[in-house]
């Protein structure tokens, strides 16, 4: 292929226009919008298949999992709209219920029908019945006031570039627009614990516990611990989309999502390889001219974006002397610290669940195909994390189960079902490191747990999966197996994600360029990072990348 | 009384209550101070625990806000500089860090040299983010609703005042204050010593542990004032611990103020929607149209006022605010100044503590996170004796140890003479572990559970802070959500204690700002 020379200056002569390192769903998205405004992209990917923590593979035989990521709803609306993902196989079946098993014996509901759910917390508590209505609309107007914060570059606050500026002053006049009352309920949900803001609306403990689970998922903090609160908010965020609950599966597992954005990407023109690993981006003059593969294979491209993490991307694929010690200061210290793990069962027959044994068939079959939440108590996540944060895994951990075969029967064979266990916490820094004798133990304690509340459990386990940080990390290549690309902790939001002056997706080295979770907005599979970047690389807006003073 | 005899009235005679009354007197308002204890002082006021031993709660002057030192005249009584920093108890020895940066480098380098070169620029660092809290702190909380659009803009950063301080450091101000204590010092430093002296700072009398998101920021919270280099202690009144309070005394009686000790409060008098006065525990009533209370939110608002003359709404904010006790104070009366290895008289005029890690820290946090004391807690210690000789007879001290984390509340009962003792005993225990002896000097104990604190004090929930001061507490969001600006919803009441924006350590500082926001109220 020719290349234009002129154009292309003292640089080689390049197939692409632009070089996605890693085919997430992030590097997806990146290359798809690109694609979109007329780049030649290429997207890069190490393992065989695309989709990095959003994939579905064949564990067991006949055995399908979302082996990581297992339930969608962030995914941005508008790049489901851009991009058409429908049309590529996007089929999202909801995620209608969760239901807590109590210690008393007892369960709390929460289901997709709102009445049916507040009879069920009436049943519990009526004041909390009552909360739980004036709750729900804060926090979909909570929602609503961060959306569109999650749409936006982040300014630098400590910029007078003029563009930053009107940012900031656009970021002050949205947040003053909230009034007082949702601007100190938004405040609020940045500064406090999960557990304080929920002791605020709620008195049921298992409620409030199963509430503030989502305020700890894949960061290292407890429920008690200021901070969480906006965890919280940020997995509420997927239900300002859904009618009731947005939360859902995607059919054939979350490597079909994977798919379905690769399918755009390709139809939009972009070219996706697996089995191509980058080993490392080349820079020119402070400018990135492509990238090495593994292989020694070295492609060539005037703009390169990495959709790895923050770590990967200014740490190992670059030298550290091509950048300002400023940024590779703060990237070190940039925190991942994986908490969670995964625990994926494959099972001969549904578990019977010991607190629905007194409910009727139809309602256990709907509970089977909702999600399990083993959150009894906000006491039991918080004693959950002392275990971790002195270097241990939960001895009984907070866990996320759902059993995907019940709402899409493709994922097992006939009459048998595959389980998904979300397990919280395992520290990446296991005391004495993780060793397979230590993930067995991991994988143990989490079916004994399960077995507390599902005692049959353990005579249907026809195949299990352990993941544990360390796996996370060796398997898709997110760092210290964070699965946000870096904690959502209030210091690395915004515009110190992933560091300050560093947020709006550029890096120090022109032409290198950042669009996985490790920037704003961050985890979930949302893919506004991946489209944030494309926007800023290709305009419509085009903005010289640089740093931001 | 006759009717108005007064145009202001101010409850509670500690730092605040005489600024405010120093405030109001300078600027021609008639004004009385009532406080409930016979003495005046609050929590800087000395209590004989034993025949000639006299102690303070705390031996800390706080920062004592410049805006408010030159607003008032106020000439300052003469203060000393703490030569340490802070003291902390390592395998065996105790190991002292002086305020000095380069000597306290010196110290770090038998440790480490990464960490002696770290340390200098690290606490310049924290002196300038603290520099900026002490920006916001001298001016009223802006808010959302009745501030201009420029002060709450300033807080992301757009700020005239903010920029001038330095765009870098503001940035780093925002990403410091949310972070926990335990990150931002182990992104600096290796020495477990250095990390626990300086991160026990960043708990100081709130119920959260060093691993909890904004810790850092209560560390910046109580640098304030503090000598460069001194990342714990703060100068000392040299006169005694009450001598700024008498200062303000002084100031406010030569303004004209009235002021009355032993005489509590039992009620704040409202009519048609306006303050009118207070009606004291005898029965005796005050009136005035403006009142600025110093007790803390709960008090001043739940148990001053009648419920009919407040907003549903209101009631349960004020009872979310997170009070949180959990520290108590025990006061030995030694028969001499317990010697250890490393420990002298400068440490002891300084802080002093036992916890000799975070992690050790962080589990002497756990279990009050299920709402019981700490089997093994955090000490601090100081001996105001050092400074302060006259506090206790010739040749004897007075021991003070600061106990985290004792929560108000407990699971399994309430606190009482029995348990209260029983702690006492336990910590002189532990402070024998590493102060070997300790134990046998010991004349007389005083133990302050935060029960005794809440009782004697009038604190609710003894909590020395008015109210946790943590992010989401403190600003517009001092008392309660949006009532950051010292007036209360009831026509002439203000809030001018530490439950108060600026917040507690900063004697004067809400009761200036609350007197300006009463004054301003009547001037119009």
């Amino acid at each position: 292929m020719t290349g234009g020379s002129a154009a292309g200056g003292m640089r080689p002569v390049s197939r692409y226009d632009a070089i996605v390192i890693g085919g997430g769903h992030n590097g997806l998205v990146c290359a798809a919008y690109l694609a979109r405004a007329g780049r030649r992209t290429l997207v890069l990917e190490r393992r065989p298949m695309v989709g990095g923590a959003a994939v579905t593979e064949e564990i067991f035989p006949g055995f399908k999992f979302s082996v990581f990521s297992y339930v969608v709803s962030l995914l941005r609306p508008e790049i489901i709209r851009d991009l058409d993902l429908p049309a590529h196989g996007l089929h999202i079946l909801p995620l209608e219920s969760t239901v807590t098993p109590l210690d008393t014996g007892d369960y709390l509901g929460s289901w997709g029908d709102a009445d049916e759910s507040r009879r069920e917390l009436v049943r519990h508590s009526p004041r909390d019945a009552e909360a739980a209505v004036i709750f729900g609309r804060l926090m979909h107007h909570m929602a609503m006031a961060v959306k569109p914060i999650l749409a936006m570059v982040p300014p630098d606050p400590a910029s007078m570039a003029p563009s930053d500026l009107r940012s900031m002053l656009k970021l002050g006049g949205h947040m003053r627009g909230l009034g007082a009352e949702r601007f100190h309920a938004l405040y609020k949900l940045m500064t406090m614990s999960s557990a304080d803001y929920l002791d605020e609306w709620y008195e049921l403990d298992a409620l409030k516990a199963t509430k503030s689970a989502s305020g700890i998922i894949g960061t290292f903090l407890g429920p008690r611990s200021p901070g969480s609160a906006y965890v919280l908010l940020h997995h509420y965020m997927g239900e300002i989309d859904g009618a009731f609950r947005a939360w859902g599966f995607q059919k054939g597992g979350t490597g079909a999502i994977s798919e379905s954005i690769a399918g755009a990407a390709r139809s939009l023109g972009a070219e996706i390889r697996t089995d191509a690993a980058v080993a490392r981006v080349l820079v020119k003059d402070g400018r990135a001219t492509g990238v090495a593969l593994a292989n020694g294979d070295e492609i060539s491209a005037p703009v390169v974006v990495s959709g790895l993490d923050p770590r990967r991307t200014f740490l190992e694929l670059v030298d550290r002397d091509q950048l300002p010690s400023d940024i590779v200061a703060a990237v070190e210290q940039y925190k991942f610290r994986g908490s969670s793990g995964k625990v994926n069962l494959a099972l001969s027959g549904l578990p019977d669940f010991t607190c629905l044994r007194n409910s009727d068939a139809a309602l256990r079959v709907r509970a089977a195909r909702g999600a399990v939440s083993i959150s009894p108590s906000v006491d039991y996540l918080e004693r959950a994390y002392d275990d971790a944060k002195y270097g241990e895994f939960s001895r009984h951990p907070y866990m996320d189960i759902v059993i995907p075969s019940m709402i899409d029967p493709g994922m097992a064979p006939p009459g048998k079902h595959v389980m998904s266990v979300f397990v919280q916490y395992a520290p990446y820094h296991l005391n004495g490191g993780w060793s397979d004798a230590k993930r067995e133990a991991f994988g143990d304690a989490v079916v004994n747990t399960i077995a507390r509340y599902a005692p049959n459990i353990k005579s249907l386990i026809l195949g299990r999966q352990v993941l544990t940080p360390a796996d996370v990390e060796r398997i898709t290549g997110l760092s210290e197996g964070n699965i946000f690309a870096g904690e959502l902790a209030l210091h690395q939001l915004f515009f110190l994600r992933p560091a300050a002056h560093w947020a709006k997706y550029a890096t120090p080295i022109r032409g290198y360029w950042q669009c996985g979770a490790g920037t704003h907005p961050g985890g979930g599979i949302m893919g506004a990072s991946g489209r944030l970047a494309a926007l800023q690389i290709a305009g419509p807006a085009q903005r010289s990348p640089g740093k931001s003073r | 009384m006759s009717p108005a005899a007064f145009d202001a009235i101010v409850i509670g005679g500690g730092p605040n209550g005489l600024v405010a009354a120093a405030a109001l007197g300078k600027a021609g308002r008639r004004v009385i101070v009532v406080e409930r204890a016979e003495v005046l002082g609050g929590q800087s006021r000395t209590i004989e625990f034993a025949p000639g031993f006299r102690a303070p709660l705390t031996a800390d002057a706080g920062w004592i806000p410049p805006s408010v030192v030159r607003g008032l005249g106020l000439s300052l009584p003469p203060s000393t500089p703490p030569d340490v920093s802070v003291t902390v108890a390592h395998d065996g020895h105790f190991l002292a860090l002086p305020c000095d940066p380069a000597r306290a480098a010196e110290v770090i380098r038998k440790y480490s040299t990464r960490d002696a070169g770290r340390w200098a620029p690290f606490a310049a660092r924290l002196a300038r983010l603290a520099g900026f809290l002490g920006e916001i702190y001298q001016r009223p909380a802006p808010d959302v609703d009745t501030t201009a659009f420029a002060d709450l803009t300033s807080l992301l950063g757009l700020g005239r005042k903010f920029r001038a301080l330095g765009r870098e450091g503001m940035t780093d101000l925002l990403r410091v204050m949310p972070m926990s204590i335990q990150d931002l010092l182990d992104d600096e430093f290796e020495c477990d010593a250095l990390k626990a002296a300086t991160g026990a700072g960043g708990v100081h009398n709130i119920r959260q542990g060093p691993r909890s998101g904004g810790t850092s920021f209560v560390l910046l919270h109580h640098l304030l004032g503090a000598p460069a280099g001194s990342i714990r202690a703060r100068a000392w009144w040299s006169d005694g611990p009450d001598a700024l309070c008498s200062a303000a005394e002084a100031l406010a009686r030569r303004h004209g103020a009235t002021i009355r000790t032993g005489a509590e409060v039992a009620r704040i008098i409202v009519k048609d929607d306006a303050v009118a006065g207070v009606a004291l525990a005898g029965g005796e009533e005050i009136s005035a149209p403006l009142v600025i209370s110093t007790a803390d939110p709960s008090r001043t608002l739940l148990e001053f006022v009648d419920p009919v003359w407040l907003d549903p709404d209101l009631m349960a904010a004020v009872r979310a605010i997170k009070y949180r006790g959990c520290t108590s104070v025990v006061l030995y009366a030694v028969d001499r100044l317990p010697a250890a290895p490393g420990l002298g008289a400068a440490e002891w005029s300084s802080v002093v503590t036992l916890t000799p890690t975070l992690e050790a820290l962080e589990r002497s946090y756990d279990p009050a996170k299920y709402r019981a004391a700490s089997v093994d807690p955090h000490i601090e210690l100081n001996a105001p004796t050092v400074r302060w000789p006259s506090l206790a007879p010739d040749g004897k001290h007075i021991v003070t140890a600061h106990v985290q984390y004792t929560p108000y509340h407990l699971d399994d009962g309430a606190w009482n003479d029995r348990r209260a003792q029983a702690l006492g005993a336990s910590v002189a225990g532990a402070i024998g572990r590493t102060i070997p002896g300790f134990a046998d000097g010991v004349l007389h104990m005083r133990v302050l559970t935060p029960r005794e604190l809440a009782m004697e004090w009038g604190l609710t929930e003894g909590a020395l802070t008015q109210g946790e001061i943590t992010l989401d507490q403190i600003l517009f969001m001092r008392p309660v959500p949006g009532l950051g600006r010292h007036a209360l919803p009831i026509d002439g009441l203000f809030l001018g204690g530490s439950g108060a924006h600026p917040g507690p350590g900063i004697p004067g500082g809400a009761g200036w700002l609350a007197a300006r926001a009463a004054i301003a109220s009547r001037a119009k």
